[in-house]
């Protein structure tokens, strides 16, 4: 077998070796990255060649491997900073960069509008808002979908103890104080024959293995996971997408860091071996069948108590104030670590020093390896012996790796001989992708009228079964949502603690505001018209948000994307569409992006062709609650309330969970109005702040029906709803009114005595009673044209809603 | 000078419940100090009054839940903690707490296993209590209350199931779901020992010390109650520690 990589290596030392590349022709080029596994285009190799000749040598496999780490997808989003051609129905624009144009810019913006909100944004490992005087908050969310496919539990314990990692190396290290997750799974009911491709995972298996992955290790670090969502959908059989999120907190003093000449640079935590080689190249590429067998090796192996430790350890550290500087150990290992804190400054790792888990690992191996549980801080000499201390208080492994040297060049050493040595300012220069993109508005020939299967009472039980509806309490309840005492709005709650909020809200240690946390994602729209998914997903989760009692004017959010093959020009103009809706409504609502991740190649190249995901972006969003008398839960509370609608139901049934239950997937979907949305948080803001709301639940997912059955239940009381006064726009008929997915609509439950008073905050705004709680009866009973349209036992209703999921987990 | 009771709060590697069970311990009036382990020795239980053990998953509980934490602190300290509790000294274990006091040998017999259900569950439960006049711990609860359990391995079981009668018979159980949360025998939560002085509890107390933290926003609880139900179980062992 003739290898390329035989030929040109000129010094076979076992440990690491040169590499003559300045005579490659592209092709030859093309094939060492496809030899290495390096997953860099011709081009790039190409300009590789090219910074190589600048610099008069050539470079060793472990360079190599160094820039495959900075310049693969995972680490520098490099889709997100293309040149792209954009056409939709024939109007072209070019884009220079939708991270610059619709993430970055909007946010400045929005942070010029408000200054002294976000403390700091896009640099570090997450995003700080202030919380009061003394502390910020952080959120930072990640996908593992690769992993998670061939290797579900580890796949998706890593994913979570991944970014929990980026929390500790936020600032000078954040508490992680809260998680989220979110999955999408092809649905528990798949037929496994209808699955093309050897070992692909049925999605029970996938789903099963998922959360216990995050179970075992958000409960063992004890971290609350307080928030989620499960969307399940076939086109997700082959590539599940599965994100995990973690807030922290940090006294606001220890966010900026910074690393200068002289510092030592050490490792904090597990040790390094084999396990989770080339994560980062890994996950910027398809799958395919063979990645079930190949790729193994690029799944790490999770160890929550080597991280718990860890973190004990490093969080100590922190309060003492002996933390210049902390990154975590994620997608390229050390050599992303210490390449990210070295990067101004320079210094000099000597991979002799590495605590290993088995010998004879080379020195790519030991630079590159994503073993779990390591964080890289920069400390001062005189702090060393201190950190021992602290390590050993803790029983956790502490390795001095090298220093700082004011350089400027990233050096490493191994045995004697030095196996790196990359100006780390040199290696900006990944070539600008120049990409094309198309969408073609979906027109629908639908006349909006969803034609039912059965009575309305019989669609409500159909919908609450459904799996996009039914309870998540089996998975909810394998989480530990209350470690650290300060789950204060939980995700189960009600008098008989199993109905759901919209929003979860964390009492913060020493303070006495309090962090309310949500997240949207609506696949389905995106089908249709991505565009109006993104300003949803927006408007969703900065809805739920306010509902729970968040100030709107503090508000912070995260965009994580997840698409499938960018090259496919329809896919990459439905991701373009999502980012311009997600811009548009976080520029009106002046909720910033703090933070974000992206994930491409969501697809997998089956027998009989590739199966993508549709784009999937996930909005979560950290607001501040100023009080606790604010926080306001989801559930009916009282069975003498009034019960209102606050914004206007439309007939749009495109992307509604009915829409696809009968379906009927060519409806349109509703677009959200962002400047009367925001007019009518910052009203219902106003009325929670007064003490006149008693409980919000925002409509969403299943519309009207499903949330006023939510609401009830609680298990406090009946529901008498007229739906004639309920504010609308156009004539949607009943089918639509019930299950309409329209955003920007909420159910209050207020007290009679208030009723004038919040008629009169809400006096500009769609806003009418709709009907009343009651303690004579315990239904759903529902009126619309003088006619009753459902009548049902809201114990019967919950009992479906609860087996709906509790029968496949 | 400090003169509160002094309380030491003992942290293995993966006990995870420890800040908030300190801040329970301090909101009562104990002064808490939280000690890692590797810092144990017989002399740290000098001048305490009360040694807590936190919920958690110490040393990740790999095998038999609180199993190699006992045995690391029988390497350290031998019988130490049971000579603090002969010379009167406190002794609570939550959750893992109570499983490595149980696996010490320093509340009557029996294990904690696997739920039935074979799954983490972590909800709120109603407790009965069943040693309001011999647990100086429960004195200050009502004859029923909630707190929320978080675990996998709650299942309390004894050898024979007529023990676990035994221990129901004469208050050794005292306190029990009001239904079958876990398999437990008896539907046992927690146990004391002879003196009173030593208890070990699957539900987490230390999680509802504030009214706002009851799942319900309109939990009226008991009459004039202040405080959530978990304070009044830290605020019964202050009671006795200084009276």
């Amino acid at each position: 077998m003739s290898s390329v990589l035989d030929r040109i290596t000129t010094f076979p030392a076992p440990f690491f070796r040169r590499m003559q590349i300045s005579d490659l022709s592209e092709a030859d080029l093309a094939a060492v990255s496809q030899e290495m596994k390096l997953g860099l285009s011709e081009e790039d190799m190409v300009a590789v060649q090219k910074i190589y000749a600048d610099w008069g040598r050539e470079p060793t496999d472990v360079e190599l491997e160094v820039i495959a780490q900075t310049w693969s997808e995972h680490c520098k989003h490099r889709i997100f900073g293309a040149t792209i051609e954009h056409t939709v129905d024939g109007q072209s624009e070019t884009i220079d960069s939708l991270f610059k144009t619709y993430i970055r810019d909007v946010t400045f913006r929005i942070m010029e509008q408000k200054p002294d909100f976000v403390l700091s944004c896009f640099h570090d490992n997450a995003g700080f808002i202030k919380l009061d005087d003394e502390q910020a908050i952080c959120l930072k969310a990640e996908t593992h979908n690769h992993p998670s496919a061939i290797e579900p539990y580890a796949g998706a314990n890593t994913g979570l103890g991944g970014v929990i990692r980026d929390i500790l190396g936020a600032g000078k290290a954040s508490k992680p104080v809260a998680s989220l997750d979110v999955f999408c799974f092809g649905p528990p009911d798949t037929d496994q024959a209808e699955i093309k491709g050897s070992d692909v995972i049925h999605p029970l298996g996938i789903m099963r293995g998922v959360v216990r992955g995050v179970r075992d290790y958000g409960n063992r670090m004890g971290i609350p996971t307080v928030c989620g969502a499960i969307q399940f959908d076939p086109t997700y059989i082959y590539n599940p997408l599965v994100y995990c999120g973690t807030a922290g907190t940090i006294p606001i003093k220890d966010i900026d860091k910074e690393v200068t000449a002289g510092l030592k640079v050490i490792s904090i935590g597990g040790r390094t071996g084999r396990d989770g080689l080339k994560g980062a190249t890994f996950s910027s590429a398809a799958l395919g069948e063979a990645s079930h067998e190949e790729d193994q090796s690029a799944v790490q192996i999770g160890n929550p108590i080597e991280e718990k430790k860890a973190a004990d350890c490093i969080l100590a550290g922190r309060d003492r104030g002996i933390i210049e500087f902390v990154t975590d150990c994620g997608a390229g290992g050390y050599s992303s670590a210490c390449g990210e804190m070295l990067e101004e400054v320079g210094g000099t790792i000597d991979l002799d020093t590495i605590q290993v888990k088995e010998e004879g690992m080379v020195s790519w191996e030991l630079f590159i390896s994503e073993s779990q549980e390591r964080m890289v801080l920069a400390v001062k000499e005189e702090h060393l012996a201190e950190w021992q201390e602290l390590a050993d208080t803790y029983q956790t492994e502490l390795t001095v790796l090298g220093d700082a040297d004011g350089s400027g060049v990233l050096k490493v050493v191994h045995h004697g001989e030095t196996v790196c040595e990359l100006n780390c300012n040199d290696l900006h220069g990944a070539p600008t992708r120049h990409m094309t993109a198309t969408w073609s508005k979906k027109t629908s020939d639908h006349a909006g009228e969803i034609s039912l299967s059965g009575s309305q009472g019989d669609t409500l039980k159909k919908v609450l079964s459904d799996f996009a509806i039914t309870s998540r309490a089996p998975i909810i309840r394998e989480y530990d949502h209350e470690v650290q005492g300060n789950t204060v709005q939980k995700p189960l709650a009600g008098a008989q603690g199993d109905a759901p909020n919209d929003a979860s809200v964390m009492r913060i240690d020493g303070s006495d505001q309090l962090m309310s946390m949500s997240l949207s994602v609506l696949p389905e729209w995106g089908k249709t018209d991505p565009y109006a998914m993104g300003t949803a997903c927006v408007d969703e989760c900065y809805r739920q948000l306010v509902g729970s009692g968040a100030n709107p004017e503090r508000i912070a959010i995260l965009d994580n994307f997840c698409m499938g093959n960018p090259d496919a020009h329809e896919e990459l103009g439905a991701l373009v569409e999502t980012v311009k809706g997600i811009a548009a409504a976080a520029e009106c609502y002046g909720a910033p992006f703090v933070s974000g991740k992206d994930s491409f190649y969501n697809y997998f190249e089956t027998p009989d062709g590739p199966v993508s995901i549709p784009v999937t972006i996930l909005i979560s969003g950290m607001g501040v609650v100023e009080k606790k008398e604010h926080v306001t839960p989801a559930q009916l509370r009282h069975s003498d309330s009034i019960i209102c609608a606050l914004g206007a139901t439309t007939a749009d049934m495109g992307g509604s969970v009915l829409a696809r239950i009968e379906g009927q997937t060519d409806h349109s979907v509703p677009a959200t109005d962002l400047e009367g949305n925001l007019a009518r948080y910052r009203a219902l803001y106003q009325a929670i702040t007064e003490g006149l709301i008693q409980s919000v639940h925002d409509v969403s997912e299943g519309g009207l029906a499903v949330a006023l059955a939510e609401m009830a239940f609680s298990g406090k009381g009946g529901l008498d709803i007229d739906l004639d006064s309920l504010p609308v726009t156009g004539e949607p008929s009943a089918t639509a009114i019930l299950y309409s997915e329209a955003p920007g609509r909420l159910l209050l439950e207020i007290r009679p005595a208030d009723l004038a008073a919040v008629t009169a905050i809400f006096a500009d705004q769609p806003f009418a009673q709709i009907g009343t709680a009651t303690a004579s009866h315990a239904d759903l009973s529902i009126e619309w044209g003088k006619q009753s349209i459902v009548t049902e036992p809201i114990s019967e209703l919950k009992d479906l809603w609860k087996t709906g999921l509790a029968r496949y987990y | 000078m400090e003169n509160r009771p002094r309380a030491l709060l003992l942290k293995y590697p993966g006990t995870n419940c420890d800040a908030e069970t300190a801040r329970a311990l301090e909101a009562v009036g104990f002064a808490t100090e939280v000690l890692p382990i590797a810092h144990l020795t017989t002399e740290a239980l000098d001048g305490v009054s009360a040694v807590v053990l936190s919920g958690g998953f110490s040393y990740g509980d790999y095998v038999m839940s609180g199993r190699f934490a006992s045995l690391v602190t029988q390497a350290k300290i031998g019988d130490a903690l049971r000579d603090f509790r002969d010379q009167g000294g406190y002794l609570l274990g939550i959750c893992n707490g109570f499983q490595i006091l149980t696996q010490l040998g320093l509340l009557p017999a029996g294990s904690l296993v696997h739920n039935t259900s074979g799954r983490f569950q972590c909800r709120w439960v109603t407790l009965e209590n069943k040693a309001k006049d011999a647990s100086p711990f429960l004195s200050q609860l009502p004859d029923t209350f909630e707190i929320p359990i978080a675990h996998a391995e709650g299942r309390f079981v004894t050898t024979e199931e007529s023990e676990a009668q035994t221990y129901l018979d004469n208050g050794i159980a005292a306190l029990t779901y009001t239904t079958d949360v876990n398999g437990s025998f008896g539907q046992i939560a927690g146990l004391r020992d002879e003196t009173g002085r030593v208890l070990g509890l699957m539900p987490h107390p230390e999680r509802f010390i504030y009214r706002e933290d009851h799942y319900d926003p309109d939990w009226s609880g008991e009459e004039g109650e202040k405080w959530g139900s978990g304070y009044y179980l830290f605020a019964g062992m202050y009671a006795a520690v200084t009276a």
